[in-house]
């Protein structure tokens, strides 16, 4: 069930018909937003709510030992079943069979050929995301830093909750529990920044699917692509997964806003990043900081001269998060060894000037080599395997003018320019100029109506967002 | 900006807020739609406009099926609109001692797909009225049966399909996938059959790839006589049809065109100019390369779906139907030439189609009756030459079978 589509709009329309007019007290409503949410999950594959509750269940009985163990050991012994459990879902649904592939790929460059069988299950949609807030939930019970809840349904219901479940951003149980502890009623201020979220949103998500074509003319093409085409296709990609991402994001939080919960900020201008450790800090923020909070922290971190490792550890496992796929670790390894070269250069005498300059020359050099490794980054992310990506660099540095035959070529690289810089202009003005708007009724309700008449009139509606995937 | 958090649980207060919650949504979805209206109204696009020619027709089935004649059906593309004439066919059974009312169901723009579809609807139709057609003559016509035809008409496959199913299957289709039935739901009864994907593909248009132009060289004195002989058609044509509305499936032409009995000896005159000079090398050539580019006329790489698709209209046809002839029509083969590896592709589906149906296809491609010359470009017969030879040969063909 699409944010964006018919079908979600009548789900949440019905769903607020129960939740503002017939369920007003607080556990009627936690119950009614657990079933709901379950609908809604339910939509996609109703075969793996036992799943998503059952690990839900697991964990909330977990923390519930882990604070009731009397010893350190006893508290260590259940925190590795919760992790392991939740590790160990991932594993099976979204590992398995690349490892088994991987695995029989290596015999075979040994000369062996055995016939390895393929599990073949179904990815439940959004699991690498509630997998990771339920364990971030029991792992902060165990470090001291939240007490378990008592409530099972209002713990299920968090972990759960719809407008967040499937696609992020990746809450923390400290930041949502108290909300479903008390429901809060959102003012009308806050109701009307859902609404820009949710057009803002939209029309990120809109972009960001009329970005596919482009993309898949430089990553799916079966004949020679131009250099300007390769290049209007990296762009696009990043185009892509930014709109179609944080347009997801966006809505998510915007839907939260109506019902009166607060999910926080998940993408901060990304592409206008100054180097790879500033694009992670505003890239997908609720899983850049769930991996340095629970994985980088607990790899030791910056401590007993380890960083570096931990560094690539970390992104290596992060690029893994979003996918069972070889392009996907080197995507991880490719940040992670941009992280640590910029921590190093950082270091040296001869390039703190430059690193601490404040010059608009200089930051404009920083941010277009950064943009420029952030699409090479996108490259290995979304080629179909590491030979592809590897021709895609190729292609984008060695000029080629034979095409596959696409019309305006110079235009649409044009238009894509265009809509990536739009989606960051709509999102800085969210960031400094929502309350301005926000405060002229007439003139805010004008824009959203016509910026939602322009989503429905283009798109390519049945898209899936790229993250479900993951 | 700063959110701010309201724990108020006075049930009034969260009703009154949900209600203005709701009340944005209702104004707000509404007048976002009525931007997709006015858009959709201001470039004239709508159910009527893609399908006008289909929903008349379908309009029209309720008459149909009161007729006391035995009733044939001709049901195929826009080679089928242009090249049967349902009256001429009529007046000669009629000499012939059979009484028949015929009528053109040609449509263009309609594959396989869509046409299935609306075969549903003219079955049902003659179902619930345990009414029969006495023949039911199917074109199969090879290049709309094509890959490279169905990638052409996806933008428009919800669209169409929302527009052309019944209720019924609409409400089939939210059971069953209820994200894409509410979509087609939203399509039908809110867009006017305008669906998003089509209006992104009408802007994308430039950036399609274009397709080869003839080289040949222009008769542009051929060129400005057809304009002068067009405009003087057209006056004619209003003077000798008042009553003529605009319609797309006319009733009283029985879905088909005017025929030369009704046409004074000078306007017909002037159409024998008029194919002469409208008919160059240039302009076949140039249609040409249109249909093998939008087509694949030549090579005929077949979609699979598409002839399932088939199969399901001769089905759907076979039920209410006494006889059921699957027919190809008259090719322009002074400019459609199909390679060997084409034409085995094309008789391994005609033989599916006769194997899965039990219902003969007759390949009237090349038929001596109809010469080259009788084509307005290179798929579709002329009116005054090639559908009334085309309609003769028919009724020769199928006497038997009515009598």
């Amino acid at each position: 069930m699409l944010f964006n589509t018919p079908l979600f709009f009548v789900f949440f329309v019905v769903f607020l018909l129960f939740y503002g007019f017939i369920f007003l007290r607080r556990k009627p409503r936690v119950y009614f937003i657990l079933v709901s949410s379950l609908v809604f999950y339910g939509a996609w594959n109703y075969a793996f709510i036992p799943l998503l509750v059952g690990s839900a269940v697991a964990d909330y009985f977990l923390a519930q030992a882990i604070a009731g163990a009397p010893t350190k050991s006893g508290k260590k012994f259940w925190v590795t079943l919760s992790i392991a459990m939740n590790l160990g879902i991932l594993a099976i649904f979204k590992y398995a069979d690349f490892v088994l592939q991987s695995v029989a790929d290596l015999l075979l460059v040994f000369g062996y050929s055995p016939s390895i069988p393929t599990l073949a299950f179904v990815l439940p949609v959004g699991i690498s995301f509630y997998t990771f807030q339920s364990m971030s939930y029991t792992i902060d019970v165990y470090r001291g830093d939240m007490e378990p809840r008592k409530g099972l349904v209002e713990f299920t219901a968090a972990l759960s909750f719809f407008p967040q479940l499937v696609a992020g951003p990746i809450l923390r149980a400290r930041q949502i529990l108290p909300q479903f502890h008390k429901i809060p009623l959102p003012t009308w201020v806050n109701a009307k920044h859902g609404f820009l979220l949710i057009t803002v949103g939209l029309m990120k998500k809109t972009v960001a699917d009329l970005l596919a074509a482009p993309a898949a003319t430089a990553f799916d093409a079966t004949g020679p692509v131009s250099t300007l085409e390769t290049w209007t296709g990296v762009l696009a990609f990043a185009g892509q997964i930014y709109g179609d991402f944080s347009g997801y994001s966006d809505m998510a939080i915007g839907l939260a806003l109506l019902l009166g919960f607060q999910i926080p900020l998940n993408f901060r201008l990304p592409y206008f990043a100054s180097s790879p450790v500033d694009f992670w800090r505003r890239w997908h923020i609720s899983l850049s900081t769930w991996l340095r909070d629970y994985l980088y922290i607990s790899l030791g971190g910056n401590r007993g001269g380890h960083r570096t490792r931990n560094v690539l550890i970390t992104m290596l496992l992060g690029g893994l998060w979003h996918g069972a796929a070889w392009t996907f670790v080197a995507w991880g390894a490719f940040h992670g060894a941009l992280i640590t070269l910029t921590h190093w250069l950082g270091r040296l005498t001869p390039f703190r000037p430059w690193s601490e300059s404040k010059s608009l020359g200089v930051r404009v050099i920083k941010w277009a080599f950064t943009f420029y490794l952030m699409l090479l980054g996108w490259v290995l992310f979304r080629a179909n395997s590491l030979d592809s990506a590897w021709d895609i660099v190729v292609n984008m540095h060695t000029f080629s003018d034979v095409a596959v035959g696409q019309v305006g070529a110079k235009a649409i690289l044009a238009l894509t320019m265009a809509a990536v810089v739009l989606m960051h202009l709509l999102d800085l003005f969210v960031l400094t100029k929502a309350d301005k708007l926000e405060n002229k009724p007439w003139l805010f309700w004008l824009l959203l109506v016509i910026a939602q008449g322009l989503c429905l009139m283009v798109g390519e509606p049945s898209t899936e967002f790229i993250y479900f995937q993951f | 900006m700063e959110t701010t958090m309201n724990t108020a649980t006075d049930p009034a207060t969260i009703r009154r807020h949900y209600f203005k919650v709701l009340l944005a949504i209702a104004i707000g979805m509404s007048l976002a739609l009525g931007i997709v209206r006015f858009f959709t109204y201001v470039n004239n696009a709508s159910a009527d406009t893609f399908l006008g020619r289909v929903l008349e027709s379908r309009d029209a089935l309720p008459r149909i099926i009161e007729q006391p004649e035995d009733l044939v059906l001709f049901y195929g593309s826009s080679m089928v609109q242009a090249g049967f004439s349902p009256r001429q066919f009529d007046a000669a059974m009629a000499e012939r001692g059979a009484q028949t009312k015929s009528f053109n169901f040609g449509f263009g723009g309609l594959n396989p797909l869509f046409q299935e579809i609306y075969a549903r609807r003219i079955r049902e139709a003659f179902e619930d009225n345990d009414r029969r057609l006495k023949l039911a003559l199917i074109e199969f016509n090879p290049f709309q049966t094509t890959k490279t035809r169905r990638n052409r008409a996806r933008s428009a496959e919800d669209s169409f399909t929302a527009i052309l199913a019944s209720p019924g299957e609409l409400m089939q289709a939210v059971i069953d996938d209820p994200e894409r039935g509410l979509r087609m739901l939203n399509i039908r009864y809110l867009r006017d059959g305008v669906s998003a994907e089509m209006i992104t593909s009408f802007f994308g248009e430039p950036f399609q790839a274009r397709r080869l132009r003839s080289e040949l060289p222009r008769d542009e004195e051929a060129d400005a006589r057809a304009q002068e002989l067009g405009e003087e058609l057209g006056k004619r044509f209003e003077a000798e049809y008042p009553d003529y509305q605009g319609e797309n499936w006319r009733w009283q032409w029985q879905g088909g065109g005017t025929i030369p009995e009704e046409r004074p000896a000078d306007t017909l005159a002037l159409f024998e100019e008029y194919y002469e000079v409208t008919v160059t090398d240039y302009s076949q050539d140039n249609d040409r390369l249109s249909r093998i580019h939008t087509a694949d006329i030549i090579n005929l790489d077949f979609d699979p779906e598409l002839v399932e698709a088939f199969i399901g209209i001769v089905e759907n046809f076979k039920a209410i139907s006494d006889n059921v002839e699957v027919v190809l029509l008259p090719k322009n083969t002074d400019w459609i030439q199909n390679p060997p590896e084409a034409l085995d592709r094309m008789y391994a589906v005609m033989e599916r189609i006769e194997q899965e149906t039990g219902v003969r296809v007759r390949d009237f491609q090349e038929i001596e009756p109809v010469k080259n010359s009788y084509f307005s470009d290179t798929t579709h017969l002329n009116r005054y030459q090639g559908a009334v030879a085309f309609t003769q040969f028919l009724v020769d063909q199928y006497a038997g079978l009515i009598d």
